[in-house]
């Protein structure tokens, strides 16, 4: 009767986050428009739980179900339309915001004279040296660092 | 500043042996040894980003204007202005070998 399933389940437990809706419905657990029919006007009022039980059901199928036929009477008047385009973009603008960087860091000024700055004398050979030098030493020190095992890592307690 | 203001200043260097001007988008200028050399623009590029995010403690600008990258012969000098890099080989002259 012109009915669907609107989503796969397992996709909705797994990743809820992209299931969201962005802007909540209004009334979420509302019935549809023409879905009266589904319940059973003869429910013996005796059974408390068996009726919650049935509810939750209904809540369960009603939310799981596109009703097409329903769904073609709750057309979008034209100023509808925009006003929730406006909110949906306003929403997206300010996750956009605190979505991280994806482009790499612009490049910082380092000078506004690029030319005198090239064109200054090379480092001296004996600061290089030097830098040479004390990257040699720590690469050494570095590779030179061990575990010295002393003593058993894992000992047993003596349990009487 | 237009391309030829940009090159200008960097032919009068002295001991240049060819230069390269990179924006984000690729190389805009080069001439010398380094005519259309994009592999060194690409691996420039990289150094002069990497030295750019070593940051001294409580310094939030880079701490440096120049980069070098020295060899026997010849040194590349870097630096970056108004998001262009500049890139100038120069002829080395001190000869003396490095020992590590």
């Amino acid at each position: 009767m012109g009915c669907c399933y609107s989503s796969d389940n397992d996709n909705t437990d797994q990743r809820p986050e992209e299931y969201k809706p962005l802007i909540p419905h209004p009334n979420p657990v509302s019935k549809p428009p023409n879905g009266s029919d589904w319940v059973t006007p003869s429910v013996p009022s005796a059974r408390t739980d068996e009726q919650a039980l049935l509810t939750s059901i209904l809540t369960k199928t009603a939310q799981n179900i596109i009703d097409v036929a329903a769904a073609e009477s709750l057309l979008m008047e034209p100023h509808e339309y925009m006003d929730k385009a406006r909110q949906y973009s306003t929403k997206l603008a300010v996750l956009s915001n605190s979505l991280p960087q994806k482009k790499a860091l612009a490049l910082p000024s380092l000078t506004s004279q690029p030319h005198q700055v090239l064109a200054s004398d090379l480092v001296p050979y004996s600061d290089v040296q030097q830098v040479s030098k004390i990257a040699a030493y720590a690469y050494s020190a570095i590779s030179q660092i061990k575990v010295d095992a002393k003593e058993e890592l894992v000992v047993q307690f003596a349990i009487p | 500043m237009t391309t030829a203001a940009l090159t200008a200043g960097l032919e009068r260097i002295p001991d240049q042996l060819g230069y390269l001007v990179i924006s984000e988008d690729g190389v805009l200028a080069s001439a010398g040894e380094l005519e259309n050399d994009e592999h060194t623009a690409g691996v420039m590029m990289q150094m002069v980003r990497t030295a750019c995010r070593f940051r001294l403690p409580g310094s939030a600008d880079p701490w440096f204007k120049r980069m070098s990258v020295i060899l026997e012969d010849f040194a590349y000098t870097v630096t970056v202005s108004g998001q262009k890099v500049f890139v100038v080989k120069r002829h080395n002259n001190q000869h003396e070998p490095i020992n590590v």
